[in-house]
C-alpha cells in the first residue's frame, strides 16, 4: 500500500478535531510510503470543511454532497470511500475510532479485501511495512501489528492520540460523482442530545462525575463550570449514566467511550475497572474522592481525599480568578 | 421468528489483566471465560424479540472459537436460548479480523434467520468491525448500536444510539443488528432455565463443514501482530487529605499550577 485516505467525519459541516489530527497524520505515513495523501468529506456541509482541510497538508480533497449520506445509515459512506480507494489502488484508510467509524471500518474492510487494526494510537512505516500500535485488553497490553504491504488496510484511529499539524499548499477539491443508490436501512431522524459541547473523546481536559455527585444537579452546578473553567468537557462513570443522571454517550468505560486527555479530574468515582480501562491513557489523573482508599488512589496522580461539594466550588473559583489575572 | 446471536467466549472482563513479563503471554490463570458482555445485551434482545413474537420463534446463538470452551455456552441456553452452534477447528487459530469474519459468515450463511444480532465489541479484541464485515459478506443491511428495536410485517423499526444522541432507523428483514448496552439488562438464568439448558443441544461445526474459498487462520489473515508489550507504567501518586473545601482545592490548584494546566 502506498497512498493514505483520511475519512473527515463531521455532522453538518461542523467539524471534528480527530479529522485534522487524520489529515496531518496521513500525510506523515504517505511520505514514509512515497504516495499521496487525500481526504474524504461526505454529506451535507461537505463542501464548507473541504475548504477548512486546504489548511492541512492534503494533496487531494474528495467532495460528495449527496444527500444519501444523512438519509441512509452507512452505506452511502461506504460505497463513496471504497471508490475512492479503489481509484487510488492499495491504499491504508484512515477513520476515527467512534461508533460510527466502527461500523464503516468493518464494511469497508471486506468491500476491499483489507486487513484493518482499530483502536490505534501510533503507526510506524518500516520500510513497505505499516506497523499500527494499539492497546488491547483494556489497556493491559499494548500491540504493534503490520499490515500486508500488497493489501488495501483500514485503521481506525483514537481521537487525541495525534497531533493536528496545518500546513502544505492547500489541497486540490475533486467532486465525488457517486450515483444515487437504493439503501436498506434509512433514517427517519437524528437527534442531537447535549447539543454545543465539545465532544469528549477529543476534549484536552475532562471532568467526569460518578455516583458520589448523588443526583443530575451537581453535573450543571459543580462540574460544568469547572470543566469550562479548565476548558474541558464533562463525562460520567457508568453508575452515574445508568442512574438517567446524563446521556449515556458521555459515559466513559470499557462499555462507553475511551478518552485521553491531557488532564483528567475524577469526582466521586471509584475507579472501578470497567471505568479505569476507558481513561487509563490519560496524560495526567486527578481524583477527588470522599474515601482515601478507593481503587482510583492506585492510579491517580494526585488523590484529594474529602467533600466534592466543598472542594470542586473553591477549586473553579480558584481556576476562574487564576486565569483572570493571565488575560 | 427465527433469530440468531453471535456470542463470543472470552476471558473475564471483570479481572484485570496481567502480562506475564517472562512468558509474554497474557496470564489465565484464575481468570474465568465468561460470554462477551456485549453479547449478552444482544442475547437479550433476541430472547425479547422471540417472546413478543411468539409462535415457533427460535433462538439459537452461534459462536466461533475453542471447542473446549463451549460448554459455558451452556450459560445463553440456560437464559433462554433453544440452541448453539459452535464453528471450532484448529484451522482458525490465529485468524485475524478478516479471517474470523469470512469463517463466521460462511457458517451463519448455513443457517436460516430473519435477524442475526450480534454485540458491538469484543472484550478481548475490541475491533468492533465484525458487524460491519458480516454483513457485507451475507449482504444483509446493517443497523447498529440498536437500543430499542420494533418488528412487524416484515418491517423493522430500530432507535439507535450515535456519537451524540440517536436516530430512528426503519429497515426490513432479514437484517444484522447490533444491541447498545442500553438495550435492557441481561437477564439472570432461572433455576428451571439451568436444568433445561442441560438437554439443548450445542452442535459442532468444522471447517470441512464449509464451503470455503479463502485461506482463514495465520495464512488467511491479513495482519500479523509483530510483538506486544504491558503499557508504560504508571506510578502511584500522591494522596492528600483535604481539611476543608479550601484547603482541598488549593492542593489540586497547585498541582495543576505545577503540571502548567492552569
Ligand atoms: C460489564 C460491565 C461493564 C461496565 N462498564 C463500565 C463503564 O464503561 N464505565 C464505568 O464507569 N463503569 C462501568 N461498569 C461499572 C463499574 O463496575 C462500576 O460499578 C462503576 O464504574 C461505578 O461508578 P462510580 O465510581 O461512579 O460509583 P461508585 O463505585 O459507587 O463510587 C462512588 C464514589 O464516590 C465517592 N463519594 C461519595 N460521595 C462523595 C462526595 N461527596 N465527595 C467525593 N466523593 C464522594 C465514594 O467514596 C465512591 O468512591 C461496568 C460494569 C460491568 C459489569
Ligand atoms: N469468535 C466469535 N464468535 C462469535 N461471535 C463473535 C466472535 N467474534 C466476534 N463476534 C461478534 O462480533 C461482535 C463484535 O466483535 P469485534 O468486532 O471483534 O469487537 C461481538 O460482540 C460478537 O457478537
Amino acid at each position: 500500500m502506498k497512498h493514505v485516505i483520511a475519512y473527515a467525519e463531521h455532522r453538518q459541516g461542523q467539524t471534528r478535531k480527530v479529522t485534522f489530527e487524520l489529515a496531518s497524520e496521513a500525510r506523515r505515513i504517505a511520505d514514509a510510503l512515497g504516495g499521496t495523501a487525500s481526504g474524504v468529506v461526505l454529506g451535507a456541509g461537505a463542501a464548507q470543511l473541504a475548504e477548512q482541510l486546504k489548511a492541512y497538508p492534503l494533496d487531494v480533497v474528495y467532495v460528495d454532497e449527496s444527500k444519501d449520506v444523512d438519509e441512509f445509515l452507512l452505506d452511502p459512506v461506504v460505497d463513496s470511500l471504497a471508490a475512492v480507494a479503489k481509484r487510488l489502488g492499495p491504499s491504508l484508510v484512515l477513520v476515527p475510532n467512534t461508533l460510527s467509524g466502527r461500523d464503516i471500518a468493518g464494511k469497508l474492510l471486506v468491500r476491499l479485501g483489507a486487513g484493518i487494526v482499530a483502536d490505534v494510537v501510533d503507526v510506524e512505516v518500516e520500510g513497505a511495512d505499516v506497523v499500527c500500535v494499539s492497546p488491547k485488553l483494556g489497556g493491559a497490553i499494548v500491540t504493534r501489528c503490520a499490515l500486508r504491504p500488497a493489501d488495501y488496510g483500514v485503521v481506525t484511529v483514537r481521537p487525541n492520540a495525534f497531533a493536528a499539524a496545518p500546513g502544505g499548499a492547500g489541497a486540490t477539491i475533486e467532486r465525488l460523482e457517486q450515483p444515487a443508490g437504493s439503501y436498506a436501512a434509512a433514517i427517519e431522524s437524528d437527534v442531537e442530545e447535549g447539543a454545543g459541547e465539545l465532544a469528549l473523546e477529543e476534549a484536552p481536559v475532562v471532568v467526569a462525575g460518578g455516583r458520589g455527585l448523588g443526583g443530575p444537579e451537581p453535573f450543571d452546578t459543580l462540574l460544568k463550570p469547572l470543566a469550562r473553567a479548565l476548558g474541558g468537557a464533562v463525562g460520567a462513570s457508568r453508575a452515574a449514566a445508568d442512574a438517567g443522571w446524563v446521556p449515556y454517550n458521555l459515559q466513559i468505560g470499557q462499555t462507553g467511550k475511551t478518552v485521553t486527555p491531557n488532564l483528567y479530574v475524577a469526582v466521586g468515582i471509584s475507579g472501578a475497572i470497567q471505568h479505569k480501562v476507558g481513561m487509563r491513557a490519560s496524560g495526567t489523573i486527578v481524583a477527588i474522592n470522599k474515601d482515601g482508599a478507593a481503587p482510583i488512589a492506585e492510579f491517580s496522580d494526585l488523590l484529594v481525599v474529602g467533600d466534592a461539594f466543598r472542594i470542586v466550588p473553591e477549586l473553579t473559583k480558584m481556576i476562574e480568578t487564576a486565569k483572570g489575572q493571565v488575560s | 421468528m427465527k433469530i440468531v446471536v453471535t456470542v463470543k467466549l472470552v476471558p473475564d472482563p471483570n479481572a484485570e489483566k496481567r502480562i506475564d513479563p517472562t512468558t509474554k503471554r497474557l496470564v489465565r490463570t484464575g481468570v474465568e471465560t465468561v460470554l462477551n458482555p456485549y453479547d449478552e445485551y444482544a442475547l437479550e434482545a433476541g430472547l425479547q424479540l422471540k417472546e413478543r413474537a411468539g409462535g415457533d420463534s427460535r433462538v439459537t446463538v452461534f459462536s466461533m472459537g475453542s471447542a473446549a470452551l463451549k460448554e459455558t455456552l451452556r450459560r445463553a441456553l440456560a437464559m433462554g436460548a433453544d440452541d448453539a452452534l459452535v464453528l471450532s477447528d484448529t484451522a482458525l487459530e490465529g485468524s485475524d479480523v478478516w479471517a474470523s469474519a469470512y469463517a463466521m459468515a460462511k457458517a451463519l450463511s448455513t443457517l436460516e434467520f430473519d435477524l442475526l444480532i450480534v454485540g458491538g465489541l469484543t472484550d478481548d479484541s475490541s475491533t468492533g468491525a465484525v458487524p460491519g464485515a458480516l454483513a457485507e459478506h451475507l449482504g444483509l443491511p446493517c443497523i447498529t448500536n440498536a437500543r430499542k428495536i420494533d418488528v412487524g410485517d416484515g418491517k423493522l423499526e430500530v432507535e439507535r444510539e450515535t456519537d451524540v444522541g440517536y436516530q430512528i432507523v426503519r429497515g426490513s428483514l432479514p437484517v444484522l443488528i447490533t444491541t447498545a448496552l442500553t438495550f435492557g439488562e441481561p437477564r439472570y438464568a432461572s433455576l428451571k432455565g439451568i436444568m433445561g439448558a442441560k438437554k439443548k443441544t450445542i452442535g459442532t461445526i468444522g471447517v470441512s463443514d464449509l464451503s470455503l474459498d479463502l485461506p482463514v487462520g495465520t495464512s488467511g489473515s491479513k495482519t500479523e501482530l509483530r510483538s506486544f508489550a504491558p503499557p508504560p507504567a504508571r506510578g502511584k501518586g500522591r494522596t492528600v487529605e483535604a481539611a476543608d473545601g479550601v484547603a482541598g482545592a488549593t492542593s489540586i490548584f497547585e498541582f495543576l499550577r505545577e503540571k502548567k494546566f492552569v
